[in-house]
């Protein structure tokens, strides 16, 4: 077949000698076809098989040496620090309307071990969405002028001095605290915190400062964080800057309050601050409990699909496994989990993996179905939750900072006795300690192992150069295509220009003809243009929607969508009426409109996939074959074939599926039944979405425009 | 980019030109969620904005403006730009002035291609009307001047307050003086762009041919073949011949000019050490490649990681690498001095050792001219895609490598790569379509089947 075609090529433009690269080149792009089917059920094949492809993890740099030392945590420490739990639940303590007393003890305990304590006041800030944002450094810093004294929130801040230390670096413990309505779960990892906290007093191997941040999760726990972080790396200078937090009475009322009832000199009400964070921890306590073993779940997402360096999750595992004895979680899809077809799946890998190793011994690829099936569940929760670029805790806040951080969460057995909540204390607090330990032996930051990465157990792992073949076979087809299209279009032009033209008889007009045919695209990349543009103004309107005051979710709506379809209204008339246009073309003016559509999309899954590639890999599996079925419907509907009639079913299928409203839609429904869904829900979800300045939010646009375009 | 082509159908030149403009201003009136003036695709120590004003704040408190090697550009710039980087003006926007000022310098460029297009176009249709053939051409130098104000490289380096747009107006109107024969106006502006810029020194080359025989026409030899078909030999309608006349002319201006400019720097640097502190480290600047921080050039990361024992020979390599490509270049395009400029100007933009995006704006904006020669350009949608995606991709790589800490120096780097790759492929498909347009030409006086390729 493929010598047919070379052959038939070769007889159509004798040339003498073709380079074999060019060779090659044409070869796929007449292959396409064949080419693109081929590549994307590999590209698709190849995701499923990541979790058989997944690594151990290994602790990668050798300054950390985790668990290398015994923990010094006695039970000195583990009673001081029930002490503290005991403390904060007696019933008196949460008289306090604002739960001030409860932070007063708090810094009472930090000031009794010789810490610097500090409060931090913050008022709760709104994620705003800001379109330009992205590009530009973390944070500008800007703060809104108008607050009020009723809503702020109080951290309070520990820091402890190392003694071998030069105060340049700090690893940064938070646990966050609610004063209103505290869960005994917070109490204890509070708890915790004070525990690991009063053990760091008194050693002598720190060569890095302590900060232990009690956040204020009144008004959410990243809030409280976020607060604090912008804070500490942005510091102000000018006294007429400083947050008009200090007008409000009451927060005076409570400073003052402090003067008198707590002596010593280290307790400032200025802000305090230790080094650079080479680390962060997150310490949670879940109240209630199923399980059967104390676990521990890490939850390590960042914005945008950020992960923290996978050393930093292999440390806290190989110390929670090998030394403490606890079962360590990471977050899964659990739907997937019991779907049989998974189950099947994984059967034929195992199947397939057992004939390899008959063939060849040393071929141990397999892994055992139920194994497979949970690896797919954790990487399927991994890929959605770094696509969906919403941080899945407070430790999202470190990381535009470029701080690693994680969240712990330790969810104990449950009972109530004291013996228990002793073992916890110790093993939880001796879990910190070796973490802090080893982060504390770090001599540079955390750059050794990988920051692009999968998880599908925790400690397994699949890196970027692995899962970069699947979403590199699921796009190939992309610019083949494109330039088949592209090619398609010219040459017929030429065939057709050929037959008429003999060289004695070159006129004018053909001339013109020539003299546009290699920027004929410019039309269609006209075309495009307009449409991305239109997407970006789409997108950006509900940045100016926002700002209209009490509107309901389902008015914005409406209002966003009549503004959508305004603009295209308006773009269509002002921009030369491209889609009337459009609608004019024959059939080679479309294929060049897909070519040109499909490269701008292959740019733009390229360029997200750098950004965060679980979207990438989302958006390609929706958009891939769409953008290499769609077809317009009238060519269709005139072939009558079956062939064509299928295809145009899977376009409108696919189109509609894809359109973000109507996906939104499926999900929901899959989820929770039809009856509740909502218009004003999308909202909602795309409002929470921007206000995370999420990337997945600019994706949902590009899919809006390449429907427009089916 | 050359998009802009098509739309001319439907709206008039001017009114593109004010859009262009009105878009300027809307993103000069947004300066802070830009930020573009740091971005280092815009800003290279030599065309810095904040370089610039720190020079002057050294000049002002009476010190060399070359101290700390902050600053590297002319001093004539600081004494006329730099009052403009300390005005502001209640209420708006900081640097207001200095924008306006390259938004203006911006126009005139453009203005100037135009006029210069429309040279180029009449001699055009005068070449082809002796050679018997007639067709329907663009007016190219609307074209030119569209691509330039509406590409988005030209904006960036506008609003990015950098100083290239008034390199790149020194560059075009040492063009234009040399196309419509104002000697003392070309002399001027190769003068100026020289001494903003060193690389501008070997546009004396086009310039010489421009003066010496007129601007591009078909080779000579095609004329002569043609009326020695029909066997008459006009003389009037012949191309005329090199003549030194003008070009000892112009070699008598740009002494005088550059005498003139030596002579304004020697006095605005007289307590800070003459004119060799200036040479030093504007030229020696350029040449030692001393500032290795990231650009969107390769010079950077190359002398990052060459060995410093290596590094003067590497140095030699680097520059001689474009003086290599001056004189073949200068044989086979001989006759066409201002695609032969076009050639140079982006030649240089790829092996230069600050570029920025403000260089890639003025070959595009050149490339304008030759939108009749070049219609049949092989790979215009993948250079146009390639340009487009290596635009978005270089700030995306940058973010991961500073901002995220996810990525590193190579990411960055890559898009360098590609970004140089790309500017080989325009410059080698446009001189192959420039030859074959002459070839295509050929053939059709000679009455031969035309044949795509050599």
């Amino acid at each position: 077949m493929a010598e047919t075609k070379e052959k038939s090529l070769s007889d159509e433009k004798p040339k003498p000698r073709v380079r074999p690269i060019v060779r090659l080149g044409i070869f796929l792009i007449s292959h396409s076809f064949h080419f693109s089917v081929v590549c994307c059920t590999a590209g698709v094949l190849a995701l499923f098989l990541l979790p058989v492809l997944a690594k151990n993890t290994y602790i990668s740099e050798n300054a950390l040496m985790p668990g290398s030392a015994s923990p010094m945590l006695s039970n000195q420490h583990v009673s001081d620090g029930n002490r503290l739990v005991k403390d904060l639940t007696n019933p008196n303590s949460k008289s306090s309307e604002t739960g001030i007393e409860s932070h007063k003890i708090i810094a009472q305990y930090m000031l009794d071990l010789g810490a610097e304590v500090s409060f931090h006041k913050f008022h709760p800030q709104m994620n705003q969405f800001h379109p330009l944002h992205f590009f530009s450094s973390p944070d500008s810093g800007k703060i809104q002028e108008n607050y009020s004294c009723s809503s702020y929130g109080i951290n309070t801040v520990g820091i402890i001095r190392a003694p071998h230390g030069d105060g340049k670096e700090a690893i940064v413990l938070v646990t966050p605290y609610n004063a209103l309505k505290s869960g005994f779960g917070e109490a204890l990892s509070l708890g915790i915190a004070y525990s690991v906290f009063s053990l760091l007093t008194q050693v002598t191997w720190l060569a890095k400062d302590i900060i232990w941040l009690v956040a204020d999760s009144q008004y959410g726990e990243y809030a409280a964080v976020a607060a604090w972080l912008r804070e500490y790396q942005t510091p102000k200078f000018s006294s007429l800057s400083t947050p008009n937090a200090e007008m409000c009475p009451d927060v005076n009322n409570l400073f003052e309050l402090k003067g008198h009832s707590i002596s010593g000199s280290k307790f400032s009400n200025s802000f305090r601050r230790a080094g650079t964070m080479a680390s962060a921890l997150v310490l949670k306590v879940r109240d209630q409990n199923e399980q059967f073993e104390d676990t521990i779940s890490i939850y390590a997402e960042a914005s945008n699909g950020q992960m923290p360096n996978l050393d930093l999750i292999n440390v806290v595992n190989y110390l929670a496994v090998h030394r403490q004895g606890l079962r360590v979680n990471v977050e899964k899809l659990w739907s997937l989990l019991n779907s049989s077809w998974l189950k099947s799946l994984g059967e034929i890998f195992e199947s397939l993996a057992k004939v390899a190793k008959s063939l060849y011994p040393k071929w141990k690829f397999g892994i055992p179905a139920t194994e497979y099936v949970e690896g797919t569940a954790t990487l399927a929760s991994s890929l959605y939750y770094q696509a969906l670029g919403v941080p899945t805790g407070p430790h999202g806040a470190f990381r535009d900072y470029q701080v690693d951080a994680i969240t712990l969460e330790i969810s104990p057995k449950f009972s109530l006795d004291k013996v228990w909540r002793n073992d916890i204390l110790l093993r939880g607090g001796r879990l910190i300690e070796g973490v802090i330990r080893s982060v504390n032996n770090l001599l540079e930051k955390f750059h050794q192992s990988f920051f692009l990465y999968l998880l599908t157990s925790p400690s397994k792992f699949v890196s970027v150069g692995v899962y970069m073949i699947a979403f590199a076979l699921l796009i190939a087809p992309l610019p083949m295509v494109a330039a088949s299209l592209y090619v398609d279009a010219n040459s017929s032009s030429n065939c057709s220009k050929g037959d008429s033209s003999t060289p004695s008889a070159i006129t004018d007009t053909d001339e013109h003809s020539i003299a546009i045919r290699s920027w004929r695209w410019l039309n269609s990349a006209k075309l495009v243009f307009i449409v991305h543009l239109w997407g970006a103004i789409v997108s950006l309107l509900p940045y100016f929607i926002s700002q209209i005051p009490d509107c309901s979710p389902t008015t914005s709506f409406m209002i966003w969508v009549l503004l959508s379809i305004l603009s295209l209204l308006t773009l269509n008339s002002v921009l030369a009426s491209p889609l009337a246009c459009a609608k004019a073309t024959q059939e080679k003016e479309w294929a060049l409109v897909k070519s040109v559509t499909i490269s701008s999309v292959f740019i733009g899954l390229g360029l997200m996939s750098v950004i965060n590639f679980a979207t990438a890999e989302i958006g390609a599996l929706l958009m891939v074959p769409m953008c290499l079925l769609a077809q317009p419907l009238k060519l269709d509907v005139r072939a009558g074939t079956l062939r064509s009639f299928c295809r145009m079913i899977c376009n409108l299928v696919l189109g509609h599926i894809a359109f973000p409203p109507a996906a939104f839609f499926l999900l929901k429904g899959m989820l929770d039944g039809f009856g509740n869904a909502n218009v004003g829900d999308f909202w909602m979800w795309v409002e929470s979405l921007w206000a995370w300045n999420s990337a997945t939010y600019l994706f949902i646009v590009e899919v809006t425009y390449i429907f427009s375009h089916g | 980019m050359e998009k802009v082509k098509k739309k001319i159908g439907s709206f008039s030149f001017w009114n593109w030109v004010t859009a262009s403009i009105i878009f300027r201003l809307i993103l000069i009136y947004f300066p802070k969620n830009l930020n573009l003036s740091s971005r280092p695709e815009v800003s290279t120590p030599l065309t810095s904005f904040r370089r610039l004003a720190e020079g002057y704040w050294l000049k002002q408190s009476f010190m060399s403006p070359y101290a700390g090697s902050m600053y590297h550009g002319s001093p004539l710039l600081l004494s006329l730009l730099g009052p403009l980087t300390i005005n502001r003006i209640e209420g708006q926007p900081n640097h207001l002035l200095y924008s306006l000022v390259s938004v203006i310098a911006d126009v005139v460029s453009a203005m100037l291609i135009r006029a210069t297009g429309q040279n180029l176009r009449l001699a055009y249709l005068r070449s082809l009307e002796s050679l018997d053939l007639v067709k329907q051409i663009e007016v190219s130098g609307d074209i030119a001047a569209l691509i330039y104000l509406c590409n988005p490289f030209t904006i960036v380096a506008c609003v990015g307050l950098s100083t290239s747009p008034i390199e790149n107006m020194a560059v075009i109107l040492c063009l234009y003086g040399a196309c419509s024969r104002l000697i003392p106006l070309a002399a001027f502006g190769w003068v100026i762009a020289t001494h903003l810029s060193l690389y501008s020194a070997i546009l004396i080359i086009p310039v010489i041919f421009l003066l010496g025989c007129g601007p591009d026409s078909p080779p000579r030899k095609l004329f002569l073949q043609r009326h020695q078909q029909k066997e008459v030999l006009n003389q009037s309608k012949l191309p005329p011949r090199f003549s030194w006349g003008p070009v000892i002319h112009f070699a008598f201006w740009a002494f005088l000019w550059s005498v003139y400019v030596l002579v304004l720097c020697g006095i605005s640097l007289k307590q800070f050490g003459g004119l060799w502190e200036m040479f030093k480290s504007t030229y020696g600047f350029i040449l030692t490649v001393e500032d290795l921080s990231p650009n969107i050039g390769v010079l950077w990361y190359f002398f990052a990681e060459v060995f410093e024992f290596f590094r003067n020979f590497f140095l030699i390599v680097f520059h001689v690498n474009i003086l290599f490509m001056i004189l073949p270049l200068a044989i086979r395009l001989r006759h066409r001095p201002c695609y032969l400029a076009f050639v140079y100007v982006a030649i240089c933009s790829m092996l230069k050792s600050y570029p920025s995006v403000g260089d890639s704006a003025l070959y595009l904006g050149l490339l304008g001219w030759f939108v009749n020669e070049l219609a049949d350009m092989q790979f215009s949608l993948f250079l146009f895609c390639g340009y487009v995606g290596v635009s978005l991709l270089s700030p995306v790589m940058h973010n991961l490598w500073i901002w995220r800490g996810t990525g590193n120096a190579n990411f960055y780097f890559a898009t360098a790569m590609v970004y140089a790759c790309l500017q080989i492929v325009l410059v080698v498909e446009g001189v192959s379509a420039m030859l074959n347009h002459d070839r295509k030409l050929r053939n059709l006086i000679t009455g031969k089947p035309q044949d795509a390729k050599s």
